[in-house]
């Protein structure tokens, strides 16, 4: 279905609505993912409306907000984790969908309008294991540490890089759990590496990919 | 609701965009005239991450841990220490003099492994709240996404340390949904039973409480 064709033709991120398609295509248009559509959304005139940059970098958060509480709802609904790691992996699913509700309503605050929550596919290991689950869980976290610090310079309202700051910061914490938890490194680097959109999206590719 | 049940944590109960306002209203309260410049957030920083680098330096050298805890804290004393250079180095790039590194005492914190640990849980909130509550200040962003890579950094070493003492995930290892910020004053008042001599922290004696 050609809805869905967003990385390399392949199958990923379902869009229940048009306007929410258009809007991911405007970010595919800012990153160049995927030429065609990407030049679509160029000379597309809706996708091209109003909504400044920040608008544009939360509803960009907000999907790989939407990604991370879907994949930690499906996580922890089965049996794979007990005792510490449960009682760890958690409240990482709960913060994560406070973060959806909370980017979803700053959006809405700031006269824009969310993305719909699209529809995700994952690998079809990605649950079968706690250290598949886990490992994955730690690649997400990294991966969205990297996507919020690479967007500070390009906030320009500072009540909006507070509170994507503060969002960051529990994405620090959670990466830094789950990299223990999986026998990685907690600790990186002494400051957090950022990532642009285009990056991020190629790296989210085969995590969501179908 | 006031700001000191905010910072204990009720922020899960409160409507997502209620304390998004909250959080932009802490954010404007941290903005009254604690710092003047880019230099001055510097200098706050920088006595912080002094006043961590020695505490791991004392407490690693202390030989109160050991394997994976020992590594871990290591690493992070390498971290401090990571940003107290960095920190001098931009102070100076800019133009700026950067701040001696204060007198401390940390009293008993190397008594045993979890004084050790707790202080270090203590100093990592303290260090991510302060950066937080800070960032809002900061005007050139090459030094903005420093500070916020900094923060992440410290959030990293706050959520770890508070595992290692077998906190609870809640309020413990994590500090709610969203970190909390906290302004300059606080942050001071919280880090001076550590700091030895009179003036010992940065912009210390514009504090009047």
């Amino acid at each position: 279905m050609s809805e869905a064709q967003l990385f390399d033709g392949q199958p990923v991120i379902e869009f229940d609505n048009p306007g929410d398609r258009r809007n991911f295509l405007k970010w595919a248009g800012i990153v160049g993912v995927g030429s065609t559509l990407a030049a679509a959304a160029v000379t597309n005139p809706f996708a091209s409306a109003q909504a400044g940059g920040d608008v544009d970098i939360l509803n960009y958060a907000l999907t790989l907000e939407y990604l991370e509480a879907d994949f930690y709802k499906q996580g922890v609904a089965g049996d794979l984790l007990s005792g510490r790691e449960r009682e760890l992996v958690v409240p990482i699913a709960e913060h994560e969908a406070a973060h959806v509700s909370t980017l979803a309503s700053t959006i809405e605050d700031l006269g824009g309008k969310p993305v719909k929550k699209p529809k995700f596919k994952y690998p079809e290991a990605t649950f079968n294991d706690k250290a598949t689950f886990l490992k994955t869980a730690s690649t997400f976290e990294e991966l969205g540490v990297t996507a919020y610090h690479g967007q500070v310079t390009k906030i320009k309202n500072v009540d909006l890089l507070a509170a994507a700051a503060s969002i960051a910061g529990v994405e620090s914490r959670h990466a830094a759990i789950l990299a223990d938890l999986t026998g990685g490194n907690p600790f990186p680097a002494p400051v957090e590496a950022t990532a642009t959109m285009q990056e991020v999206l190629k790296a989210a590719k085969p995590f969501i990919a179908g | 609701m006031d700001r000191r049940s905010f910072i204990k944590g009720s922020v899960a109960v409160v409507p997502a965009t209620m304390a998004l306002q909250m959080l932009g209203q802490r954010f404007a309260w941290a903005q009254s005239a604690d710092f003047s410049s880019d230099e001055d957030v510097l200098n706050y920083a920088l006595t912080l991450e002094y006043l961590e680098s020695e505490f791991y330096r004392q407490g690693n050298e202390a030989s109160l841990l050991s394997g994976k805890e020992a590594e871990y804290l290591n690493a992070v004393g390498a971290d401090e220490d990571a940003h107290v250079a960095a920190i001098t180095d931009t102070i100076n790039k800019i133009g700026g003099t950067p701040v001696e590194a204060p007198g401390v005492n940390f009293g008993e914190a190397f008594a045993n492994r979890e004084s050790f640990l707790k202080t270090s849980h203590t100093f990592e909130n303290l260090g991510v709240q302060a950066y937080l509550g800070a960032a809002g200040f900061i005007k050139e962003p090459a030094i903005l996404q420093a500070a916020a890579g900094i923060f992440g950094v410290e959030a990293r070493h706050a959520a770890v340390v508070g595992n290692l003492l077998g906190l609870p995930a809640d309020n413990g290892v994590y500090m709610g949904a969203t970190e909390t910020p906290l302004a300059k004053d606080e942050v001071l008042a919280a880090a001076q039973p550590f700091l030895a001599g009179a003036g010992a922290m940065a912009g210390g004696a514009a504090v009047t409480r």
